[in-house]
């Protein structure tokens, strides 16, 4: 919202020398978000008011004219201006030297120097008003028409800011610090804030009184939308242009000035922040009645849409239908034309939810309709029509009231408050004295008394539309008043129960800090929701996923039941930048089952669990690898970050993996995740083109952390242990966990044999097809000796012979 | 014989010095020590000498193969010394080899930051879930039935469970406050925790908004406890988390679940406060809601607003991570790309 400094001294008398920077930052600590401050007047500078002596054809062009210009510096200015309404004795604006204005009206400001224009020397430039930034209030007719300023009591060499009356500061206020606010959408409210903020006095107002006219007709049948109603009837009036001043005000904090009418009602509004309209009274058959609309009943706005009302908005109806949507906007039926002689103007009030949600419905939201969604209390009216009653008096001063009536349906009951002094203070953290409170307080509005430990609060009517109803609210406006850094910092006092301690929190910290810091992955985030395609080719199933009803895109409905969908995406993305790389993810997924809600019995939640997934992307040729380095990142994991170890088995192949390098984790009996490499179909479905990549996901809910680290410490050995390597050929099928079973048997009986460890696997030359060569490394020692070879060499050896007899094998020589 | 001995000294001494590796010395060893070595040759000798000479002419040629013995050994640990040393061609400037290369999301770090500054001072960590009921979005916290916030425009609800009563009506959540009136309803006053999490707003989005973003909520609940010490507690954080002391201001703000609101402003660190185009050339920046809990909001998680009180603020992690390293679109947090993310070590 813009706010004009000159018009907020209409309501507050400011001090001349007032900071302006000061009064931005006063507010904005206190009340209001200031965030811009701008004068007006500077885009103006070196534009003058300039006195057309002689205007003469110019002897190289048609269509420009050279003009004698008096800028009352003791010169007579050559100007070349192509304008077509210059007339000797003419006022107009004179862009001079070093001044900056828009050419036509469009592009960046230029400056402007002297030139010569077709041969002729021209000082500055005649400009239009398009050109100074005025169109909009100085409407020309055509493009070539100069704006004219002989209206004005300014003579020449005056600069146009002074001329035109508009040497003033523009306050830029965010709206979003004043939602809660409806007092503060006008000036008026901010020059209460103001007058409280320096304790000056606040500019008073008189009602109206209609005098003994007819009572005009007015029906409220829902008066919880509207409280109140107030109808008057205008007789003697036409539609012209406002008075300057007004046009100037409603232009200069970002509206349209377009006559009188409109004027009035918007002046009023931008002034107290009471919308007003005005309907042709020949348009309006036997009354005016406030009333829900019928489903289907149509109505033609003003900005000629014609809307399907629902029986959920009001309507402000005549005898033979609706002729406005109240509190939005009017209807074109009863607009005002060219040749309206009376109207009636409409002051009334609205209650919010059912304005807001009437002009969301039909995406028609208005200056009115924003005012009205914030809550207006229904006693502004009076001083809205005291206003707009004085307005009307004194653009058409033969105007005569003929009809009026005022419905009062709904009265609003100014809150009461009792606040404890002591708990005041408490809150605070310090004592303001009394008659400090009450000084700022009564000057925002508030009635206050005190007895000896309570203050006693009636709010203004203003404030008692939702804004001010519990005495934390009266706290706010205390603190606020005396000003937030008025506060001294104050240490904070708690006692001491004990060292937090979170292991569920700990073990996701350093999973994740474990997976890159010493398995040199990348954690990634990603969306939610999912591409109907990736879910379809990874999960191949949309049963039991929930979906947004309102999603971020049409085929991204599904929110998350996996984190592998939107982490193979990922995978895809990254696979054009890099050939190798592994990322992962920690984020909720959820299921549409297992409603249910420790919190509240009315509630019910859906199956909500934390997981983690991770992929490792590479070269297709290196699947091995790739996948003994995630099941190695997978095995580790308990170890290293001090949680329940977990065993991989074979019980349920993945849909989306590869129909032999798969494994599910199970915690105890537990399934709690699975590690496989994605098939190659579902790889290319999702847009993975060359690389192969292997993905594990966890249900980290279900981990279970250590109370403390567990592994015990072991002596170290006395005597040495020797790594004895043996290479054996198997049957290609053979599994490395058949040959770890095999060569353990051994350690039972033979004491010697202390650890197997598989080294490597080989195919390809020198190995027979469908054979593979396993090098596996024994670990011979003993822990009351030094071990003679023919020791070591009988240990090894029966190893060997415990894996021919129960696999086949044989010693590679 | 003398010379002659004295002779072979100088020369098997230059001979052993001038092997160049383990094979020559040994070559040199034999053709001196060997048995047909020219020392042994001496010692061949010495019975035909005349016996008063033999005695001190045996003692000579001993004397001689001992320091031919030590000669070969101080050698041979030459030549190993040699062996094992770095050729001087060798190439320091070569790059070093990387340890293995990983690392968390930059607002993963910004969080962890928090938390540690968060528990040193002996906060609680909390978590909670996505999504969440209109019940705990909206009805707990105080808002108005009607509050634009709840409309599909602002808040992703669920298809199927978009009607009804606020407690069957689900949406993703769209702030942590909802979560932070669980903490309080299953906890024993008072309380002291932070509560991180993402959440989520129906919205265009652009280099600035977001429709998933991550918020930061800290909130004290004590039997009195005075917004002033709030802003203590603030620059703290900030102070820790940025590694220097940054002013912090607190002026006039609204948000439902607060009474009174303020809107928290930072001190802008790259211009220090005298104004810049990161702070729009006001010397600060606002960076997060914060006040205390509104009496509704206490009475919602059974607690009696007479009784307690407290502090809460609500940190934009996004956008605090943005200040930390200059980034300027927030999309870029989600977009799980490696050459954005592989920046924050």
């Amino acid at each position: 919202m813009k706010v004009s400094l000159n018009w907020l001294k209409d309501y507050v008398k400011l001090p001349e020398d007032m900071d302006l920077k000061k009064l931005a930052f006063d507010l904005t600590m206190s009340t209001v978000e200031v965030e811009n401050v701008t004068e007006l007047a500077r885009q103006f500078d070196g534009i003058l008011v300039g006195e057309l002596k002689e205007v003469q054809p110019h002897p190289n062009a048609d269509r420009l004219r050279v003009c004698k210009v008096d800028i009352a510096d003791g010169e007579i200015h050559d100007i070349v201006c192509g304008g077509s309404n210059l007339v000797p004795g003419m006022k107009v604006a004179v862009a001079c030297p070093g001044s900056w204005v828009r050419w036509h009206g469009e592009g960046e400001p230029v400056e402007i120097k002297n030139t010569k224009l077709r041969g002729v020397a021209s000082y500055g430039m005649i400009c239009a008003s398009v050109e100074v930034g005025l169109a909009e209030l100085f409407p020309a007719e055509e493009e070539t028409q100069i704006l004219d300023l002989s209206d004005f009591d300014a003579p020449a060499g005056t600069p146009l800011s002074k001329a035109l009356d508009l040497e003033d500061v523009i306050l830029e206020i965010d709206n979003k610090s004043m939602t809660n606010r409806p007092d503060l959408w006008g000036h008026y409210g901010i020059a209460r804030e103001i007058s409280a903020l320096y304790q000056l006095p606040l500019a008073d107002w008189k009602p109206f009184a209609p005098g003994d006219v007819a009572e005009f007709p007015v029906v409220i049948q829902d008066p919880d939308r509207c409280p109140r109603y107030i109808g008057v009837k205008l007789e003697g009036i036409e539609v012209k242009p406002a008075p300057f001043y007004m046009r100037s005000r409603i232009w200069r904090v970002g509206m349209r000035p377009i006559n009188a009418l409109v004027d009035i009602t918007n002046y009023v509004m931008l002034a107290l922040g009471q919308p007003t309209h005005v309907f042709d009274s020949n348009q309006i058959t036997d009354y005016i009645c406030v009333r829900r609309a019928q489903e289907k009943e149509e109505l033609l706005l003003l900005n000629d849409r014609t809307l399907a009302l629902t029986k959920e908005d009001l309507v402000i109806a005549d005898s033979e239908g609706a002729v406005a949507l109240a509190g939005v906007m009017g209807g074109a039926r009863d607009s005002v034309l060219p040749e309206t002689t009376s109207v009636i103007l409409e002051v009334a009030n609205f209650e919010a939810a059912g304005v807001r949600s009437t002009a969301l419905r039909f995406d028609n939201r208005t200056e009115a309709s924003a005012r009205y969604e914030k809550s207006v209390d229904p006693e502004r009216c009076d001083p809205a029509l005291s206003m707009a009653m004085s307005l009307f008096a004194e653009i058409y001063p033969s105007v005569k009231v003929t009809a009026f009536s005022d419905h009062y349906v709904k009265k609003l009951a100014r809150k009461e408050l009792d606040v404890e002094l002591d708990w005041l203070n408490r809150r605070l953290g310090k004592r303001i004295p009394n008659q400090q409170i009450a000084a700022k307080l009564k000057l925002l509005g508030f009635d206050i008394s005190f007895t000896s430990d309570v203050m006693h609060i009636v709010v203004p009517t203003w404030r008692s539309t939702g804004d001010v109803g519990i005495k934390a609210d009266i706290m706010e406006e205390v603190a606020r008043m005396y000003g937030y850094e008025n506060f001294e910092p104050t240490t904070i006092v708690t006692s001491f129960e004990g060292a937090v301690n979170q292991l569920d929190m700990d073990l996701v910290r350093k999973i994740k800090e474990y997976l890159a810091f010493r398995c040199g992955l990348w954690e990634v985030f990603t969306y939610p929701w999912m591409e109907d395609e990736t879910v379809n080719a990874v999960l191949q199933s949309t049963e039991g996923i929930l979906k947004l009803s309102t999603p971020p895109a049409p085929n991204e409905s599904y929110i998350r039941s996996s984190l592998l969908p939107n982490l193979c995406r990922a995978v895809a993305e990254n696979e054009r930048y890099f050939s190798e790389f592994s990322i992962f993810e920690e984020a909720q997924v959820f299921h549409d089952s297992d409603y249910q809600s420790p919190y509240d019995e009315r509630e019910k939640l859906p199956s909500q669990r934390r997981n983690l997934a991770a992929a490792f992307a590479g070269s297709g040729e290196k699947v091995q690898e790739l996948f003994r380095r995630a099941k190695g990142v997978v095995e580790n994991m308990p170890r290293l970050t001090h949680m329940e170890a977990f065993s991989m088995r074979r019980v349920e192949k993945p849909v989306w993996a590869d129909d032999t390098v798969w494994l599910n984790l199970y915690l105890g009996e537990q399934r709690v995740g699975n590690l496989a490499l994605l098939s190659r179909k579902v790889s290319m479905a999702v847009g993975i083109k060359n690389l192969a990549a292997v993905f594990f996901e966890l249900d980290l809910d279900a981990l279970k952390p250590l109370r403390s680290r567990t592994n015990e410490f072991s002596h170290l050995a006395e005597y040495p242990m020797i790594d004895y390597d043996l290479s054996m050929l198997f049957d290609a099928q053979i599994k490395w966990e058949n040959i770890e079973e095999s060569a353990l048997k051994r350690k039972n009986r033979e004491s010697y044999l202390q650890k197997v460890a598989f080294v490597d696997e080989y195919k390809g030359a020198q190995i027979p097809a469908g054979k593979k060569s396993v090098t596996i490394r024994l670990t011979i020692g003993s822990e009351e000796k030094t071990l003679k070879s023919e020791e070591i060499e009988k240990c090894a050896d029966s190893v060997i012979k415990q894996l021919e007899k129960d696999l086949k094998g044989e010693l590679r020589r | 014989m003398k010379e002659k001995l004295e002779k072979l000294l100088r020369e098997g001494e230059a001979a052993i010095r001038s092997t160049k590796n383990e094979t020559e010395l040994q070559e040199v060893k034999g053709s001196i020590l060997g048995k047909q070595g020219a020392l042994t040759e001496f010692l061949k000798e010495i019975p035909k000498l005349a016996a008063e000479l033999r005695p001190e002419m045996g003692r000579v040629v001993n004397e001689a193969k001992t320091k031919f013995n030590s000669m070969i050994e101080a050698r041979r640990e030459e030549l190993k010394l040699k062996a094992a040393e770095v050729p001087a061609d060798f190439d320091y400037t070569l790059p070093g080899i990387a340890p293995s290369m990983g690392g968390l999301h930059p607002i993963t770090q910004m969080r962890y930051d928090l938390d540690d500054a968060f528990r040193s001072m002996g906060f609680e960590i909390y978590q909670e879930d996505d999504i969440t009921s209109e019940l705990y979005a909206f009805d707990k916290l105080n808002f108005p039935p009607n509050h634009p916030a709840r409309e599909s425009m602002d808040t992703y609800w669920l298809e199927g469970h978009d009607k009804g009563d606020a407690g069957d009506k689900l949406c993703l959540r769209p702030h942590l406050t909802g979560g932070s009136v669980r903490y309080l309803q299953t906890h024993k006053p008072p309380y002291r925790f932070v509560y991180p999490g993402r959440v989520y707003r129906n919205e265009t989005t652009d280099a600035r908004h977001e429709r998933a973003f991550f918020q930061y909520e800290a909130l004290i609940v004590d039997r009195d406890f005075t917004f002033t010490a709030g802003k203590v507690m603030i620059k703290s954080i900030l102070s820790k988390v940025f590694g220097r002391d940054v002013p912090v201001r607190m002026r006039a703000g609204f948000f439902p679940f607060v009474e009174p609101g303020f809107e928290i402003d930072m001190g802008c660190l790259v211009c220090g406060g005298k104004g810049c185009s990161v702070c729009k050339h006001v010397g600060w920046i606002e960076i997060m809601p914060g006040g205390t809990p509104h009496p509704n909001v206490l009475r919602a998680a059974g607690l009696d607003p007479d009784e307690f009180t407290g502090f809460y603020v609500n940190i934009g992690l996004d956008r605090l991570v943005m200040m930390r390293y200059g980034v300027d679109d927030v999309r870029l947090f989600h977009s799980a790309d490696l050459r954005f993310l592989q920046q924050f070590h």
